[in-house]
């Protein structure tokens, strides 16, 4: 599955907020025309630092101009993500690495041994679920293709229901089949009576 | 002759070129799909990769560009499985991608199941140059491929046994020349295999003259961007009727001959100047290294064309045109030569050189050329032609073989030939 969008954080700088699988991430998009304002940069990357505790991965999306007048090994250096665009490709210009994620780990820590043992048992539901429904999806298309139980008359019309279906021949060949000779030469592969001429 | 009005339908060509992977069933009519023939292997790891709702370890097809990261990972991460014609054996990557096309192929052009689908008629085409193993791997992937009954049968076809077929021609010589390689290959009726020769030299060694000649005009700084190099080869390079004499007449009045290209979006201009003459080499250097002008770049480090062997195949590097063809004609029954120099097709975006109008008798087109060769071994009586629709004509022929050829003529390991069965 792919990213899912998600509810903005309070006070997130302006951007995307996803969630990818286990992991919360918040891209935050400068735009443009916020290149020239160095306040509205150092602005946008402090806003991504103050969510550190509540996403996983924090990620500042801008327009490749920027990838030339700063540094990257800055963003890298404090575990901020950069993607760099421009009309036609998105490019991960460092990755980010993962935040501690404190309110998630004091979750864990406070909660109640029986919730989550009853939300482990909910997930293997969940996945088993997942698991049959793959499994039916493919047994009904499976079942659409496959060929019935084969016996002497069912063979007879299967190789009969695609002449019952296509009893003309298609009305319009391309035009590379006009006049020519190969249709003829090709048509009598296996019942001429000498082989191959050479090779 | 009976037709079939299922394969008037369910017909499914696949041409595996250098470049292009083209595709689609007969209902495409003159025109298939064309898709790069590469595959992109993702870094998973990347937030990029994982916001898309990508589940495949190999991207191939339109959607390749949106995955595309920084250049340094191209040469790792981007394959491109046939650009010399022939992928090893062991070179798991590039078979990879043959099978993710394969099947990226067949899926965009899934019937509906109740119109009595019941598989397709694949013929898919590989250069003619391919070694057994490689008809062998991709009847597999075919088998592989077709778990929910999409193939009824599949064959494998000669990319230049399918150009005659689509050229409309059953007895005659194609010779294909591409990006790395070139192959001369006579057919009657079936390919002449044991008659086929193969050239280590193709549209990458045009290249590689067009850039030595770059840095002799001081465009040093250009001689290095493959890309450039390229457009600047298709812009200036000609083919001579006779190198020496055209070069006397370019250097005797220069400025008609004078080869200028202004790259498209910038101000960079190549201007040859007085040099102009030199874009005679660039035509002649396709067509026949031997002249004792390629001495001096060979001398300044430019590789030489050498015989290599590929697979089962002996490339020869120096034979030029004329020599190939003779070889090659020769080694097919008598009776039969002169029909096959009566019909010499040509295919391949290596020979599609065009002569101007205001240059003729100086430059000549590819046709001409071969016939200039034949002639100087005392051949006559010859027809060169290029293929009509030359992109599209291998997939023209897989579609009329598919079409065509009787559903009980089974595969045969020795000919290399008929239906392998897959299901029904």
């Amino acid at each position: 599955m792919g990213a899912q969008s998600a509810d903005p954080l309070p006070n997130s700088p302006p951007g995307l907020s996803l969630i990818i699988g286990q992991e919360r991430v918040h891209v935050a998009v400068l735009k443009s025309d916020s290149l020239a304002q160095p306040n509205r940069i150092v602005d946008v990357i402090l806003g991504l630092c103050t969510l550190r505790g509540s996403v996983s991965q924090i990620y500042l999306a801008a327009s490749k101009l920027l990838g030339t007048a700063i540094d990257a090994n800055i963003f890298s250096a404090h575990g901020i993500g950069l993607l760099l665009f421009d009309d036609r490709r998105i490019e991960e210009a460092v990755p980010a690495q993962a935040t501690r994620l404190e309110r998630e780990v004091a979750a864990v820590q406070g909660s109640d041994p029986a919730i989550v043992s009853e939300l482990q048992a909910l997930k293997s539901m969940y996945y088993e679920m997942e698991r049959t429904i793959s499994r039916l999806r493919e047994d009904l298309y499976s079942l659409r293709n496959t060929n019935p139980p084969t016996s002497l008359p069912r063979e007879n019309s299967r190789v009969i229901e695609p002449q019952r279906l296509y009893t003309e021949p298609a009305t319009e060949l391309p035009s590379f089949f006009v006049n020519n000779p190969w249709l003829e030469v090709l048509s009598r592969r296996g019942r001429e009576e000498n082989g191959p001429l050479a090779g | 002759m009976s037709t079939d009005g299922y394969r008037g339908h369910y017909t499914f060509a696949m041409d595996f070129g250098t470049s292009d992977f083209k595709f689609g069933p007969i209902t495409c009519g003159d025109t298939p799909r064309v898709v790069n023939n590469r595959g992109y292997f993702p870094d998973k790891n990347s937030v990029v990769y994982r916001a898309f709702e990508a589940t495949s370890d190999i991207i191939v097809g339109e959607d390749v560009p949106l995955y595309l990261q920084s250049s340094e990972d191209l040469s790792s991460r981007l394959i491109y499985p046939m650009r010399n014609g022939v992928i090893d054996k062991g070179d798991q990557n590039a078979w990879r991608v043959v099978h993710a096309l394969s099947e990226f192929g067949l899926r965009s052009f899934k019937p509906d199941p109740n119109n009595g689908f019941q598989g397709y008629y694949v013929v898919a085409s590989l250069s003619s140059v391919s070694p057994r193993y490689m008809y062998e791997q991709l009847m597999e992937i075919f088998r592989n491929s077709n778990s929910n009954g999409s193939i009824r049968a599949v064959t494998v076809i000669p990319q230049p046994f399918a150009v005659a077929i689509g050229h409309g021609v059953t007895t005659c010589v194609v010779i294909e020349s591409g990006h790395g390689n070139s192959q001369v290959c006579p057919i009657s009726k079936y390919p002449i295999r044991t008659a086929q020769v193969a050239l280590n030299r193709g549209g990458g060694d045009a290249n590689a003259i067009t850039s030595e000649i770059l840095k002799d005009a001081g465009y040093a700084d250009l001689a290095n961007e493959e890309a450039l190099v390229r457009r600047v080869k298709e812009s200036i390079g000609l083919v001579p009727a006779d190198l020496e004499q055209s070069i006397q007449e370019a250097k005797r009045t220069p400025r008609k001959f004078r080869a200028r290209y202004k790259v498209p979006g910038t101000r960079i201009e190549v201007d040859l100047e007085k040099d102009s003459w030199a874009r005679f080499l660039i035509g002649e250097y396709v067509f026949n290294p031997n002249h004792e002008i390629f001495q001096s770049y060979f001398g300044r480090g430019m590789p030489r064309p050498k015989d290599v062997k590929m697979g089962d195949t002996v490339f020869r590097g120096m034979l030029d045109f004329g020599d190939a063809i003779v070889a090659s004609v020769e080694r097919c029954p008598v009776e039969l030569q002169p029909m096959l120099y009566r019909e010499i097709l040509l295919s391949g975006g290596n020979f599609s050189w065009t002569a101007p109008e205001r240059l003729e008798g100086s430059a000549v087109d590819a046709p001409t050329k071969i016939k200039l060769l034949l002639r100087d071994k005392g051949i006559r009586n010859v027809s060169v032609k290029m293929t009509k629709a030359p992109q599209f004509s291998v997939w023209h022929g897989c579609i009329i073989y598919g079409f065509a050829v009787p559903d009980d003529y089974g595969w045969d390991w020795q000919r290399l030939e008929g239906w392998m069965k897959l299901s029904g």
